[in-house]
């Protein structure tokens, strides 16, 4: 047991580890990587990224998928940038509308893979194909732009202006806030609470789970349905970077966080993983793309990198698990 | 008691193909009936021929690899990989001004030889390093992706010799090329999962991998055949979307990759993997062509066309269950 602890600490240690190391690479490469206004940029380019990955964690860690999220975070950005436009400009009010539209969804997931049993792959590939349609034919397809002052004026606030660029001082942007909001909310869950407690042995073995008497219906119900509130969070925090709305901006997003989710260090097999090794999973799929950019590699390498990263880190997490289960087994029979 | 025969009659409805297939029927004569003019012409028809086999497939490609408990997320960028080395090679040596009989056979052969390399990254990555099939295709299906925007910068990849162009666009004895080899590849399908030992293998890697590994079968060879298999089906679709659409590009066919997962779901395939009939697959493809095409003909949006499939996904799934739910009751 304090053999697997030691190993389970070690995993965010190397992903941190591999992420100062790309970055040193990417920092002497190119010399505008470690500025501020980069590493600004990159922050405010993968908020909603980071947010997504922390509902798409919750799935995985009980050996769910979602790949509804893409469509998800579309609908609510319509959603969101229809009420704004036609309802109100308020943006607390906005935030609510997007994450009640985003439990919605999350939660007709939820029920319908706890209640009729279905895959989640398969739910949510259902699911999908409706939202993403509805949406594309409530819109046609075309930007909502022209957004109220308020709200625009909101996405650009920024917190502790303490750095000076040209006449400006500029801080870190708002978003960031809900990220953090977004972090603590997910470890807290996953730590303290029943549920999440639930998540992680729902994970590890259903049949136990089920045994030691967490009802794995309600769990399965509750994290949809908390991914779906998240989405709902990343929606109006997009709304508020880009301040526009394009339906069409999230295809194919979905692979995306499961792939940030996945280069943290969380099992897709269920079970491990945890709101620490996300961030940085997030942080490394960040520091990678923009290295490529400032290198100027080509853009049609980004793809190849994510793919071979993406394979490499989960290919060695087997391998590693391989070994230790049998290494753990000779123990076992040599005491016996 | 009840008339024997009837009875009989019943049973043999039971089962998941036979009801799929009174489904294609149903909704076949439901498009029929509202749209005479329009749906139930030669024209229509063959213009279903033409578009059909190359989802029908992709959705077999998918539902081999399903069978065995896994998925294959890569299969249209395996598709897209190999139409574009293929179509390079056949653009490259038409201006070249070799003979297109020639130039059609290496074409031909590279779209089949990248497939099997895709086949072989996918085989390994699953296989002999043991990935979640599902994360491994997409790691690889990412890859596959990198690699063609790679070649083709974005763009297309065109100047086919024109006799390529006959695998796509012609008919024989009135039946479109791509449908016989639809024919064909439903028939070679059938024959090596369903009546060949290499299929029962793969169909007991899918319900239980560690029991056929005791049982001494090979797991990882099966797997390696099974991923070699589902690429070679995506080359011939790769063929089939080049020659039709003359040019190859990354994007061509990315919308069949989760049609086909639906077909193969629809056509009664277990998604965890053990069960699901070439047949079963085929009639799912079979009704959701009619539908798309049916609904695209009476004007229906195709975004709300996207709506109905998913709904149809979820609705059969549901069926499957209260199905199963009553058989497990009785």
């Amino acid at each position: 047991m304090k053999l697997k602890t030691k190993l389970k600490q070690n995993r965010e240690f190397g992903i941190l580890g591999i992420l100062i190391l790309v970055s040193i690479i990417i920092a002497l490469n190119s010399s505008a990587f470690l500025t501020v206004e980069n590493l600004f940029d990159m922050l405010k380019g993968n908020v909603v990224l980071g947010i997504m990955s922390l509902g798409m964690l919750l799935v995985l860690l009980t050996g769910g998928i979602d790949v509804s999220v893409g469509s998800m975070v579309a609908a609510v950005t319509v959603i969101v940038g229809q009420f704004l436009m036609h309802v109100s400009g308020n943006v607390f009010l906005a935030l609510l509308v997007g994450c009640a539209a985003g439990t919605a969804m999350g939660l007709v997931n939820g029920v319908l893979i706890a209640k009729l049993r279905i895959p989640p792959i398969v739910v949510t590939l259902g699911t999908m194909s409706i939202i993403i349609g509805l949406t594309l034919y409530w819109t046609n397809g075309t930007w909502i732009t022209g957004l109220p002052k308020n709200f625009i004026d909101f996405g650009r606030q920024t917190i502790g202006s303490f750095y000076q660029q040209g006449d400006e001082m500029i801080g870190f942007p708002v978003q960031i806030l809900f990220l953090v909001f977004a972090a603590i909310l997910t470890w807290l869950i996953l730590k303290y609470t029943l549920v999440g407690r639930g998540i992680y042995a729902m994970g590890g073995n259903r049949v136990s789970a089920e045994r030691v008497g967490y009802n794995l219906d309600r769990i399965t119900i509750f994290l949809y349905a908390y991914e779906g509130f998240i989405v709902g969070l990343a929606g109006v925090v997009h709304t508020s970077i880009m301040r526009q709305v394009d339906p069409n901006a999230f295809n194919g997003f979905e692979m995306q966080v499961i792939a940030a989710v996945v280069l943290g260090g969380a099992s897709t097999l269920g079970g491990y993983g945890s709101v620490l090794g996300t961030i940085l999973g997030v942080a490394l799929f960040t520091v990678i793309n923009n290295g490529l950019i400032l290198m100027h590699i080509p853009t049609f390498w980004q793809k190849i990198v994510v793919g071979i990263v993406l394979i490499a880190s989960i290919g060695f997490d087997v391998v590693q698990k391989r070994y230790w289960d049998s290494h753990t087994t000779k123990v076992d029979i040599e005491e016996a | 008691m009840k008339n024997n025969a009837t009875v009989k009659f019943v049973q043999r409805f039971r089962n998941k193909e036979a009801v799929l297939f009174l489904i294609f029927i149903g909704v076949f004569a439901f498009m029929s009936i509202l749209s005479p003019q329009t749906f139930l012409t030669m024209r229509n028809l063959q213009s279903m021929a033409y578009q059909l086999p190359e989802f029908g497939i992709f959705a077999i490609a998918m539902m081999v690899v399903i069978v065995t408990g896994g998925i294959n997320l890569s299969i249209t960028f395996t598709s897209a990989l190999a139409s574009i080395v293929g179509g390079l090679v056949l653009a490259t040596m038409t201006t070249a001004g070799i003979s297109p009989t020639l130039t059609i056979l290496a074409g031909l052969g590279v779209f089949i030889l990248i497939a099997l390399a895709c086949g072989m990254v996918n085989g390994f990555v699953v296989a002999t390093i043991g990935i979640t099939p599902m994360l491994a295709t997409l790691g690889t299906s990412t890859l596959f992706e990198g690699v063609c925007l790679n070649i083709t910068k974005g763009g297309a990849i065109s100047g086919f010799p024109d006799a390529f162009l006959w695998f796509g666009n012609t008919a024989i004895l009135g039946i479109p090329f791509p449908m016989i080899l639809f024919i064909v590849v439903v028939v070679v399908a059938y024959y090596l999962m369903e009546r060949s030992s290499f299929g029962l293998k793969a169909y007991m890697i899918g319900c239980n991998p560690t029991v056929t590994a005791y049982s001494g079968v090979s797991v990882k060879k099966v797997l390696y055949g099974v991923y070699l298999f589902s690429a070679v089906l995506c080359a011939l679709a790769g063929i089939l979307m080049s020659s039709r659409y003359n040019s190859a590009k990354e994007s061509y066919g990315s919308s069949y990759l989760l049609q086909s997962v639906a077909a193969a779901v629809l056509g009664g395939t277990d998604i965890n993997g053990g069960y699901g009939k070439v047949v079963g697959t085929v009639l799912a493809v079979m009704i959701i062509q009619v539908i798309s095409s049916g609904l695209n003909i009476f004007g229906v949006n195709r975004f709300v066309i996207n709506v109905i499939m998913g709904g149809i996904l979820i609705m059969v799934l549901a069926l499957n269950l209260i199905n199963t739910g009553k058989k497990a009751n009785a």
